[in-house]
């Protein structure tokens, strides 16, 4: 029987009891749960009348609140973990190079996916223009550029090398009053002159998609 | 090249992109629970970029959802050793397996179902932990240092006292009380039924509140 004047002892010995009910007939599990949840200020008709479920959701409140006090306790994310899975993911994404030399010093080469970067950067840059998601080269093109230079490849290129043409695809968040294809006319022409001045790419097609709209 | 900009070659190899849609993109609520609709719209663009092949935009959901991975990474195993492991395998692992995601659920609770799955991989295959260092780099508000003594030492009992739940109950402790999801949530996440996530609640609510009754 519990005593609602001390409620401490007969609840803790209650929690190992296979019963585990009050004197009232209250399920002290389902009193654990309202407390836990925060809810114990909210009571039923019956806890509204009843001592021992007062006392126990009182105390049960207590008890959990370091609980509800972990569970704000931010936990903050770390760096290392972001930059690894940033390196994993570059490595898995199937990337594409530009050769911008191939000189008899040695090969200057450019990923596309810091051509995709120069290009979001330029992007950006005109005005009405709000996000920017950059891609280069599909992999897929990638792939037909190998298999069609198979037998008469460069040794001295890698792998998915597409030489100095570049197609660039861009997906552009517009400003909602502003004229879109204008918008993204300067992107094009904003995207093609910093990559051939950034990145001495020759030819460069920039596929601009405004895919959302800022009120 | 132009000056360290948002979206030049940064030290960490990301294309940061979090801050210019600033406005653009509403951010997740911190510590789970339901996500407002702007928020899950905000993440389904993203998902269907990165779908794409955008990288930045996964990089978005990178620093959007990845302190949900490591942190229930963390409460699950108990150190962050093994909790930045986990991590990164599941933000590895839902890039890879960003193709078949097809919105049927919210990007977060993808999230947690493939990091808590990752997880109870890593507790199988591991004997239990034998350091709980949860707090190496909690930042807390400050109501000075022996306050913060006491609150972190709390909170490291808590911590500790989670970790030695069995599994089952660890998981629906943790993602029902610490990640604010409800029952069917926890339930969907799990692959299990709402009665049994209740009932594993149940029973890792009675061993907490009597392992923590010293700490009141």
């Amino acid at each position: 029987m519990t005593d609602p004047s001390r409620p401490d002892d007969d609840l803790w010995q209650l929690l190992d009891d296979p019963a585990r009910h009050l004197a009232c007939g209250a399920d002290v599990d389902e009193l654990l749960e309202q407390a836990a949840d925060g809810q114990a200020g909210q009571l039923t008709g019956h806890q509204r009348d009843c001592p021992h479920c007062q006392a126990a959701l009182q105390e049960f409140s207590r008890a959990w609140e370091p609980v509800r006090r972990a569970a704000v306790t931010p936990v903050p994310f770390p760096a290392a973990v972001r930059n690894a899975v940033a390196r994993q993911v570059r490595k898995l994404t199937a990337d594409v190079w530009y050769t911008l030399d191939l000189a008899d010093g040695g090969a200057i080469r450019i990923a596309a996916h810091v051509v995709a970067r120069i290009a979001s950067e330029a992007a950006r840059k005109v005005p009405g223009v709000h996000v920017v998601f950059g891609r280069s080269t599909h992999a897929n093109i990638a792939g037909l550029a190998e298999t069609a230079t198979l037998r008469h490849r460069d040794p001295r290129a890698a792998v998915g090398v597409l030489g100095r043409t570049a197609v660039i695809h861009l997906a552009v968040a517009a400003e909602y009053d502003q004229e879109l294809d204008a918008i993204a006319r300067d992107v094009q022409q904003r995207v093609i002159a910093e990559l051939r001045d950034k990145a001495g790419l020759r030819d460069v097609l920039v596929n601009v998609t405004v895919d959302d709209i800022i009120t | 090249m132009p000056g360290r900009g948002p979206l030049c070659p940064g030290r960490d190899g990301w294309h940061a992109a979090s801050h210019l849609a600033a406005g653009r993109l509403a951010g997740p609520r911190r510590g789970g629970g339901i996500q407002t609709d702007a928020v899950q719209a905000a993440d389904a663009y993203l998902v269907e970029r990165a779908q794409e092949g955008y990288l930045d935009a996964y990089a978005e959901l990178v620093d959007r959802h990845g302190g949900l991975a490591y942190r229930v990474a963390l409460r699950l195993l108990g150190n962050h050793h093994d909790a930045e492991d986990v991590a990164q395998e599941a933000l590895v692992l839902a890039w890879q397996q960003l193709s078949g995601f097809k919105g049927e659920s919210s990007y977060p609770t993808w999230l947690y179902r493939i990091v808590t799955r990752r997880a109870l991989n890593r507790i199988a295959r591991t004997p239990a932990a034998d350091s709980l260092d949860f707090l190496t780099d909690a930042t807390d508000s400050g109501a000075g240092p022996a306050r913060d003594v006491e609150r972190n030492l709390t909170v490291d009992a808590v911590n500790a006292a989670v970790a030695a739940l069995p599994p089952p109950q660890r998981v629906a402790i943790v993602l029902h009380h610490f990640e604010g999801l409800s029952n069917e949530e926890v339930a969907r996440i799990t692959g299990s039924t709402v009665a049994a996530v209740r009932s594993h609640l149940f029973r890792g609510r009675r061993t907490l509140t009597k392992t923590l009754q010293d700490w009141r």
